[in-house]
């Protein structure tokens, strides 16, 4: 019905920069990444571990865009679907939602390390971890994510989210339940909550067998999350990372959707390492049939985790419904989710809280009505579509193990190219 | 309890197959079990003690060095647990690695070394690792990992085909079943069909159970001594060598829970519950440059109704045997958690008894 699928009732503060792209919209975006490309944009929360000067991973000779010249989508001017971002347009503009990242870059040659964690931490309550409805997706289950058992069996996560690498699964995993402990410490008989450790397979850009994370790396990206701007591209667990042939990496973005007089967010955050380089589509425009030179041969086996949070208040069955709709924001890029990727969604909504001790027989729970939850499906595709071509247009190039080399995607190219169809003006 | 009796009453059970020749899970040709047991006492820095009653279980369901994935399906219900490789056997419905039973403060340390394991055998990868996580904590008193990885690798290398330790071993250490002792436990069956054998093997981690559920069925038992139990989880691992595809699986694996009489045995709001069945036939190779086509054998459902019946009586025998073969322990409770009374256990029996 026509009426369910309307996001008329957006509240006016967002209606205003809801609807066509507007020119003016189109060259403010313009003018913030003309300003963003001179300043250089700024390191954000997360913490980095250097065994040798930054400029060495990039490979300035190729001529790839280096870090200060890289851009979100929406600060080129590519407006990604109708619906406005949050704040940050980030998924940290899902208040309680924090991001902390630790990014290793160690050595060159066979033993080159480029790796990470990203840990994406829900609201946790004031003194234990609160329990928040959670559900998950497999597009395609050639992947690692822990902690899918009790989710789907309870229908809540009380852990954080951790998305590394394949081979640092083991480590981070035994780095979380350390943390898990500590903080649950206090709480007889409440069992140790089940962490969620995501992985994607970075071995054409990091010596992935080395396993070279630590439990601290961990513990640092836990204490280092905070609620502000999210740092994208070659960091964290996306350091190594490589998607539709070019660097891929950390990717996030957020859409601000009118319910009935609410306003719920929902953000969503990827770690892109999947797909070829010809399927790639930016707003419906062919760029990977387009785009010229910065070749390389890929590896084979890639996969990519998407986390969506909300503050719309659903039930599992619903957050199901919001994770396959993230899964058609990937399809939106092109991907078509080959036998080798392992492309899980996890979705949580902050809209309820459970408590974990209660002496209530009955407590409130709020959930959206079905027939009024349109917006939120549209608003998850949107985020998810925009939240994969930053990962692209904010990767900077990293030069890796062997001398295995991802380019960061040439944004002048990209930029002509959705002129050429029309998605930005001359 | 006396070992003999209880021998004598699980074989007063009238069960209809066959037992393979050790009665364990080891019968079906190529799989391997290996126990760590790692119980010590620590003194924290603040000088107090810390008892460390925990361990490690590993199932091979052949030898690594193959690179042959085999059909799995799973079952599980009450999720306290965690299981690695979910998506995969979900989606691929196969695995390609031991399963090891832990606990989970030694979970990631089990799957970063079965990591390891794999690179050290010179094949392709073993991933994902299969780690099935048991809650002991009511009688470990871990709150970090017990194992290094070399323990891991010495347990991997150690399996063996022979015959399977029960009992208080291996991930069964720190176990308990209705607040008395319980642990690992082993069983088999077989059949035959157009002459050739076929068998189903079972282990189990039995850590469930409701002492006060099950007094009030069981009039006058003796509830004394029980060790406080908050939550729980019976892990079943089957193995066969009868051809099965993935939907068969699960359907064994379905009718194998079903059958249990899990009203008696289960907490309802507490324990969790995994049955895990794999089949050694109809094995994949998982090279890279593999054939474009793949011949497997369909079993008829007359064959499936055998190997189910099969599966039914190794899990409730192996159920069984977890509970009776179990040692008394001491560990965070305080006090050593006692063998189950043999009044409850005959009880138990009786109920296992009559669902076969």
């Amino acid at each position: 019905m026509a009426s369910i699928l309307s996001v008329e009732d957006v509240s006016p503060f967002w209606l205003a920069k809801t609807g066509d792209r507007s020119k003016g919209d189109t060259e403010m975006n313009r003018r913030l990444f003309i300003k963003n490309s001179l300043a250089g944009i700024p390191l954000l929360s997360s913490s980095f571990i250097f065994n040798m000067s930054r400029e060495s991973f990039l490979d300035a000779e190729i001529g790839s865009p280096e870090r200060g010249q890289r851009a979100r989508a929406r600060e080129m001017g590519i407006i990604i679907g109708d619906l406005s971002p949050g704040p940050m347009n980030a998924i940290t503009d899902v208040p309680g939602v924090k991001v902390g990242q630790t990014t290793i870059l160690e050595g060159q040659g066979e033993h080159a390390i480029r790796t990470g964690v990203t840990v994406i931490r829900p609201p946790e309550g004031q003194h234990h971890g609160e329990r928040l409805f959670a559900s998950f997706f497999s597009l395609n289950g050639w992947g690692e994510m822990t902690g899918l058992v009790p989710i789907e069996d309870k229908g809540w996560i009380e852990s954080p989210i951790f998305l590394t690498g394949t081979y640092n699964v083991g480590i981070v995993y035994s780095a979380a339940v350390d943390y898990l402990t500590q903080r649950n410490s206090g709480q007889k008989g409440r069992p140790v909550p089940v962490p969620v450790v995501a992985e994607c397979f970075d071995d054409f850009l990091s010596h992935s067998q080395s396993r070279r994370i630590k439990k601290e790396d961990v513990f640092t990206a836990l204490e280092s999350a905070t609620d502000g701007p999210v740092e994208e591209g070659s960091v964290g667990g996306g350091t190594g990372m490589t998607s539709f042939g070019f660097k891929g990496g950390i990717g996030t973005s957020s859409r601000v959707v009118g319910i009935g007089g609410n306003n719920y967010t929902v953000g969503v955050l990827v770690m892109a390492n999947t797909a070829s380089r010809r399927q790639l589509r930016i707003d419906g425009v062919p760029v990977g049939k387009e785009v010229q030179g910065f070749e390389y041969t890929e590896g084979k086996t890639k996969s990519i985790i998407l986390i969506a949070a909300t503050t719309a208040p659903l039930l599992p069955y619903q957050l199901k419904k919001i994770a396959k709709r993230v899964a058609l924001g990937l399809a939106q890029t092109g991907a078509i989710s080959h036998t080798g990727s392992g492309d899980i969604v996890l979705a949580f909504s902050t809209g309820n809280r459970i408590p974990v001790e209660t002496n209530q027989s009955f407590s409130g729970i709020n959930a959206v009505n079905d027939f009024w939850i349109t917006p939120l499906y549209q608003g998850t595709v949107e985020a998810t579509q925009e939240a994969i071509i930053n990962a692209l247009t904010t990767a900077e190039t990293i030069v890796g193990k062997g001398g295995n080399t991802a380019h960061g995607i040439p944004l002048d190219q990209v930029i002509d190219i959705m002129k050429k169809y029309h998605r930005l003006e001359d | 309890m006396n070992s003999q009796n209880n021998r004598e009453m699980i074989d007063s059970i009238p069960w209809k197959y066959q037992r393979g020749n050790r009665n364990a899970i080891t019968d079906v040709q190529h799989i391997k079990v290996g126990h760590l047991t790692v119980s010590k006492d620590l003194l924290d820095r603040s000088g107090k003690k810390i008892m460390i009653r925990t361990g490690l279980t590993a199932v091979f369901p052949a030898d690594m060095r193959k690179e042959e994935r085999f059909f799995t399906g799973f079952l599980q219900s009450r999720g306290i647990n965690d299981i690695s490789g979910y998506a995969v056997v979900e989606d691929f419905q196969y695995l390609n690695s031991p399963i090891v039973l832990s606990n989970i403060h030694n979970f990631g340390a089990v799957y970063n070394a079965i990591l390891s394991y794999g690179f050290n055998l010179g094949r392709s990868e073993i991933w994902p690792p299969i780690v099935v996580s048991l809650d002991d904590s009511s009688l470990d008193g871990s709150k970090e990992s017990s194992v290094t990885e070399s323990d891991v690798l010495k347990l991997l290398a150690s399996a063996s085909s022979g015959s399977v330790a029960e009992g208080s071993v291996g991930i069964g250490t720190g176990l308990q079943t209705f607040g008395w002792k319980g642990g690992i436990g082993s069983s088999s069956r077989t059949f035959t069909v157009d002459e050739r054998l076929f068998t189903v093997g079972a282990l189990v981690a039995a850590n469930f159970g409701n002492g006060q559920g099950l007094a009030e069925r069981i009039a006058g038992a003796d509830l004394e001594n029980r060790a406080p139990h908050e939550t729980g989880s019976l892990a079943m691992i089957l193995g066969t060598d009868v051809p099965l595809l993935p939907y068969q699986i699960k359907r064994i694996v379905f009718d194998t829970v079903l059958s249990l009489p899990l009203a008696t045995v289960a907490n309802r709001d507490k324990d969790s519950l995994i049955c895990l069945l794999f089949s050694v036939a109809n094995a994949m190779s998982m090279k890279d440059e593999g054939p474009r086509l793949f011949r497997y054998t369909l079993s008829s459902d007359a064959v499936l109704k055998q190997a189910a019946d099969a599966a039914s009586e190794s899990v409730k025998e192996a159920i069984l045997r977890s509970i009776c073969l179990s040692k008394p322990l001491d560990g965070i409770w305080g006090e050593k958690v006692r063998a189950m009374p043999g009044s409850l256990f005959r009880a138990i029996l009786e109920n296992f008894k009559k669902s076969v």
